[in-house]
């Protein structure tokens, strides 16, 4: 939609058909000249033909040059939503839940289109987020500008509930108030009540806006002992997603595809070894931007492998007699269960073996011998033993038990006892079973007896209703030893056969593995000692990050909304921690029917405002450069025939631009290119790749000339003068290192040059890619058109899997001993080959390195930049965070790149000096 | 962007002849043409007289006996006295010729180029008036042809230049000399451009040479009239009141146009020659004197003859 800064200005159109009368009965005027001998003239030959009125194209011509002129000077605008100008007081409500974060950033700029349209017409504009409860606060369009930026998409689907009423308030505090939502087209989150109150509002005027990106969610992810499998949701006709697992370190682990077939809800398999599977941190649906799209696997979501031993011998005929057929069934949703196979003479060592997570011995007395201390040790690293009682047990106290055990049982409710059968009691906030229902259908008839020892209520997990142990556990070494004070099978009790009995080897399952909590992060939370507090929060992109301040903590059992107090994320600390989802396994979520509403959604179109007075004036210089080639070929002035005049005029205008172009491309002419080579192929020298943005090219050479003489100043190395190669016209071999700033609005480069840079890495040239972006991208967020180019650039390479840097590689030790790359910003990551992980049998070494030289270095953090200084060695460009300790280890920084590119692997074998010396002097 | 070569015309923006701007015009510069004529005659006394005539003015032709029945105060007393025949002093200079001179005052003569320092009409005249002041010092009598008498006075600049000025309206209808009276034997000098029909301009000669005159007709021309020095889409506007002409690229014109008016200036040169008139050109961007020397020099003669002798 048009709007114009002057319009008054567009009544100079009333003057175009006055134009079109001028031009059309005055032909173009010859040259006039009084000339007595006109008659002798005359007598030369017949009088031609005077064109009776101009070629109807350069009249044309000439009008659109008048219009163009008139136009620009009216100072138009193109708003593509900006709305209908109108100084009424403009709200502007911007969803802001997860739905709103892949087209995110589509939203603030149609936004901040609406925002300056509205400011432009002159009205106040007030910002508000769905999230918000505060009332808007109108000003103008800077202010409203500043709000807008500050926006974050949140990890949770807010209640528009509060947000409605404040603009229901709007309406009535101002009157023909103009209310824009930009609405994220989902019905949950009250959509349909804040549809309502915003018509009942009595706004003048209701605007509402979506994008055209239906969002996809995750919810209910599980890891059984099958495969990884979550639910798929989505709103819009996406006929498949690709569901990506992955680790803690961001790799990917597995991928699966799934097709929705017309549903709007999927479960996505992901089938994997247990092992790879354990190692998924979460899921994600791969291009979709957003806390939904992520679903968290915590402890609990790890499948664990159980090995499970039965005491008596097992009876194939009768399986229901045996108590491993309870445990199995127990078991089997979530674990992955090893039982001996029948004839082994030591079950126990033999299953030791497959290294399980859970040994579980169903009443199974152990004699001391080599069985117990492989058991013992298996406790102290980190084991969980879940041992059940039985006849055997109850005879035997072997030490791998939380308590003493009376030597008898007793017998509740049997003929020969006046007791009932006891219930269980409701289980203690500190027992992990909190928040289990204490089923009363469970009953017990018979259990072995604690020793009332000091500390016993403290090891208690379970009890009965009479406050004897049903379940104690006690942790010793890294591990955790469990006992049930009845046995496996349904002979004791009905706690085997209950729903209860799943849950609890769930949550035992869950506590596998995880060392036990400090009394000082049990303590953390004052009010609530069990309550688990905020360790990584999802933020609406849906990438895991620090909790913010208005976090708070979680009960153990909650199982709410994810919420503004209770950001999506990881709570608790350690490896227990509860991964609290975005989307509830119930939750759905379903597009809002606009048109079902009686209200009309349009299209928010992304890009913002174009000024279009520049382009006008443009063409209006072009046509008026062309209008005077025209007339003065008509006029004969030119040699060319008329026909011919427009192309030489367009022909002209092509001729300018490329002129910048040849320039350029001619800086490097052949023959001095094999000069170069020669000079490149006799010294050393650093390089880095020309952009073709002349400003990026300038920085490169000024900061890779001040790394030239940091390095002939501080090191051995002496480089000549840096050089810019072009890799599709220049040899690179020369070159040992090839600094290479991305510009995103550059081409890409050919397949051909592709592959050359590719042989050149092969060849063991080292790249550093700088994107130079590391201010404006966030974790998890869409790509910067940078770091998209240079995805581009990098599915033609052959890229070996990529680190961020860790601490001890090689390349923050060759020269300086950094702890990373810093440039102009500090806050990008540095990404080099991946190292072999480390090797477990060998002595921790300070030093990792591969073989050889690392291809390919990745940053964001704007090197060059920082190295750059002027004549005088004043720096050119301000730093990030700033200071000139940073800009010193900037210099450091790639000083070491340098060095790794030239030595490699070097400053890794300087740590066997010591032992080489210690040899030689023997 | 447009030709080099500026012209001027004293009313170019009207097709119509500029009857009241040429003869206000010519009014107004008409002292500055009469001072550049005096110093052009100056230089021609010096230059043909100064020479070929011993002394100046009292010019002896013969002297004859004298016969009886003569008035006696013809007798030349000084002469008898020596002998005693009675001589009679007789002086050619009592039929001395009379110079009819016919400046052009056409709107046509009222152009000039950049090319050249005057304007046609200003050279016309100024030629005409220095060759009147010429003539008259010779002894003979100069008249502006149609507009005034013969006269033999020694201001014959001024008289004429004030005839001109007073009759320039009228006379700038005329393209062609105005057929006025004249003696026979009398002398006819025509100057003008000369830009009509040549058939004309024979027939109106032939009546001159009917009546006994001889005479000499200076084509004075500018030179971008020459040459045709323009270039481009070019309307060219008669000063005449004629069409105009439209020319899609000057330049193409160039070469034909230079031999149409060189044939046309045959065509003058021709008229001119039969009837026994010399026939002289000048272009604008030569001195004046130059001019003035050769037509005097035509009309007289090097050695002072007479122009019968040398025809």
């Amino acid at each position: 939609m048009f709007s114009f800064a002057a319009p008054l200005a567009l009544f100079g159109l009333i003057g175009l058909p006055m134009i079109y009368w001028l031009l059309r009965v005055t032909p173009p005027r010859p040259r006039e000249i009084v000339f007595p001998p006109t008659k002798i003239l005359r007598e030369l030959k017949p009088d031609e033909e005077t064109p009776a009125k101009t070629p109807w194209w350069l009249m044309a011509l000439r009008l659109a040059l008048a219009a163009a002129l008139i136009f620009a000077m009216a100072g138009p605008v193109w708003a593509p939503s900006g709305g209908v100008a109108s100084s009424a007081p403009t709200l502007v409500i911007l969803d802001d839940g997860w739905t709103a974060a892949p087209t995110w950033e589509r939203r603030l700029a149609g936004a901040a289109s609406i925002i300056e349209s509205a400011a432009r017409a002159g009205g106040p504009v007030a910002v508000a987020l769905a999230s918000e409860t505060a009332a808007p606060v109108p000003g103008d369009g800077p202010r409203a500008m500043e709000k807008l930026r500050s926006a974050r998409p949140k990890p949770f689907l807010p209640d528009r509930k509060a947000i409605g009423e404040q603009a229901a308030a709007f309406a009535r505090a101002h009157r023909a108030a103009r209310i824009v939502w930009i609405s994220d087209g989902v019905a949950q989150g009250d959509a349909a009540g804040f549809v309502r109150a915003l018509k009942e509002s009595g706004a003048a005027g209701v605007e509402i806006y979506v994008e055209d990106h239906a969002p996809r969610a995750l919810a209910a992810p599980t890891n059984d002992a099958a495969a990884l499998s979550v639910d798929v949701l989505r709103i819009g006709d996406d006929a498949s997603a690709v569901v990506d697992a992955l680790d803690a370190k961001g790799r990917t682990v597995g991928r699966t595809t799934v097709d929705f077939g017309g549903a709007p809800r999927v479960r996505a398999k992901i089938e994997l070894p247990v092992e790879l599977r354990n190692d998924v941190s979460h899921l994600r649906i791969e291009g979709e931007n957003s806390a939904g799209a992520v679903a968290l696997l915590d402890a609990r979501s790890k499948v664990k492998r159980v090995a499970l031993i039965g005491g008596g011998a097992a009876d194939e005929a009768q399986p229901l007699l045996s108590p491993l057929y309870y445990l199995e069934k127990a078991l089997a949703p979530f674990a992955q269960i090893r039982t001996a196979r029948p004839g082994v003479v030591d079950p126990v060592q033999a299953l030791l073996a497959e290294q399980p997570n859970i040994m579980g011995l169903a009443d199974v007395g152990l004699a001391p011998g080599e069985t117990f201390e492989a058991l013992s040790r298996f406790v102290e690293e980190g084991g969980t033993l879940v041992r059940f009682s039985g006849p055997r047990l109850a005879n035997a106290d072997d030490g791998l038990l939380p308590v003493r055990l009376r030597r008898n049982g007793r017998v509740l409710g049997g003929a020969m006892s006046w007791e009932e059968p006891k219930a269980l009691a409701e289980f203690d906030a500190t027992s992990p079973f909190f928040g289990l229902p204490a089923s009363k259908d469970v009953t017990v008839q018979r259990q072995v007896l604690a020793e009332p020892d000091p500390g016993l209520a403290d090891k208690t997990w379970a009890r009965l209703s009479d406050g004897t142990p049903l379940v104690t556990a006690e942790r010793r070494g890294k591990g955790l030893i469990v006992l049930f004070h009845v046995n496996a099978d349904a002979n004791w009790s009905n706690l085997p056969i209950s729903g209860l009995f799943v849950e609890m080897l769930k949550r035992i399952s869950a506590m596998a593995g995880e060392s036990a909590p400090s009394s000082s992060e049990r303590s953390g939370t004052i009010a609530d000692p069990s309550a688990l507090a905020p360790m990584r929060l999802l933020d609406g992109f849906g990438a895991l990050g620090a909790p913010g301040l208005f976090a708070q903590s979680i009960p153990p059992g909650f199982d709410g909304p994810a919420s503004a107090e209770h950001p999506p994320g990881l709570y608790g600390s350690g490896e227990a921690f509860v991964a609290v989802q975005t989307l509830r396994p119930t939750d759905e979520i379903s597009a809002f029917d606009f048109a079902g509403a009686g209200l009309n959604a349009s299209m928010l179109r992304a890009g913002g405002q174009l000024e279009l007075r520049g382009p006008l004036l443009v063409f209006a210089l072009a046509a008026f450069i062309a209008d005077a080639l025209i007339a003065l070929a008509l006029a004969g002035k030119l040699r060319l025939r008329p026909l011919g005049a427009a192309t030489a005029a367009l022909l002209g205008l092509f001729c300018v631009a490329a002129t910048l172009d040849e320039t350029r491309a001619e800086t490097a002419p052949k023959s001095a290119a094999t000069q170069r080579d020669k000079d490149a192929a006799l010294t050393a020298r650093l390089a880095y790749v020309i952009s073709g943005d002349a400003r990026v090219d300038e920085i490169s050479r000024l900061g890779l000339e001040a790394l030239t003489q940091a390095l002939n100043a501080r090191t051995s190395f002496s480089p000549g003068d840096p050089v810019g190669v072009d890799p599709a016209k220049d040899e690179l071999a020369f070159y040992p290192l090839l600094y290479w700033p991305i510009v995103a609005s550059a081409p890409q480069p050919p397949a051909k040059t592709v592959a050359k840079v590719t042989a050149y890495m092969k060849q063991g040239g080292t790249i550093i890619f700088d994107t130079r972006d590391a201010l404006s991208q966030h974790v998890g967020g869409a790509p910067t058109p940078e770091a998209q180019w240079l995805r581009d650039l990098t599915k033609g390479l052959d890229i070996p899997p990529l680190e961020v840097t860790p601490r001890d590689h090689v390349i923050t030790k060759t020269f300086y001993l950094l702890d990373g790359f810093v440039g102009r910003y500090a806050n990008g990551e540095t990404w080099v080959e991946a190292l072999p992980p480390e090797p477990k049998d060998q002595a921790a070494r300070p030093v990792r390195a591969t073989d050889s030289v690392s291809a390919i270095v990745i940053t964001s953090n704007d090197l060059a930049s920082a190295w750059a200084h002027d004549k005088r060695g004043q720096p050119l460009f301000p730093l990030t965070p700033g200071g000139a300790r940073q800009r010193e280890f900037a210099l450091r920084g790639g000083i070491n790149l340098v060095m790794y590119t030239l030595t490699g692997n070097y400053k890794s074998d300087q740590v066997h000096v010591r032992d080489l010396l210690e040899r030689l002097g023997q | 962007m447009f030709a080099d070569v500026a012209t001027r015309a004293y009313d170019p923006a009207q097709r119509k002849p500029a009857d009241g701007a040429t003869a206000a015009d010519l009014a107004s510069r008409m002292p500055r043409l009469v001072a550049r004529a005096h110093e052009i005659a100056a230089s021609l006394a010096y230059g043909v007289h100064g020479r070929k005539r011993a002394g100046v003015g009292e010019t002896f032709w013969q002297y004859r006996p004298f016969a009886s029945g003569e008035s006696a105060h013809r007798i030349d007393w000084r002469r008898s006295a020596r002998g005693d025949q009675l001589y009679v002093r007789e002086r050619e200079w009592e039929a001395a010729h009379d110079y009819f001179l016919w400046m052009d005052c056409s709107p046509s003569m009222a152009f000039g180029s950049s090319l050249a320092s005057d304007d046609k009409l200003s050279r016309g005249v100024t030629l005409g008036l220095a060759l009147a002041d010429v003539l008259v010092r010779g002894g003979e009598r100069a008249a502006a042809l149609g507009l005034t008498a013969p006269i033999s006075a020694r201001d014959v600049i001024d008289r004429l230049a004030r005839a001109l000025a007073d009759n320039a309206t009228e006379a700038a209808r005329d393209e062609l000399p105005p057929q006025a009276p004249i003696r026979p034997r009398a002398r006819v000098i025509l100057i003008s451009d000369f830009l009509i029909d040549p058939d004309a301009l024979a027939a109106r000669l032939r009546r001159f040479a009917d009546s006994g005159a001889s005479g000499a007709v200076l084509m004075v021309t500018d030179p971008s009239e020459e040459t045709l020095p323009f270039s481009g889409e070019t309307t060219f506007l008669d000063t005449d009141g004629g069409p105009a002409f439209y020319a899609g690229d000057a330049r193409s014109l160039r070469a034909a146009y230079a031999r149409r008016f060189q044939a046309h200036r045959d065509a003058v040169r021709r008229a001119a020659q039969r009837v026994g008139f010399i026939f002289l050109q000048h272009r604008t961007d030569r001195p004046a004197s130059e001019a003035a020397l050769a037509l005097a020099m035509g009309l007289l003669g090097a050695d002072g003859a007479s122009f019968e002798e040398r025809r």
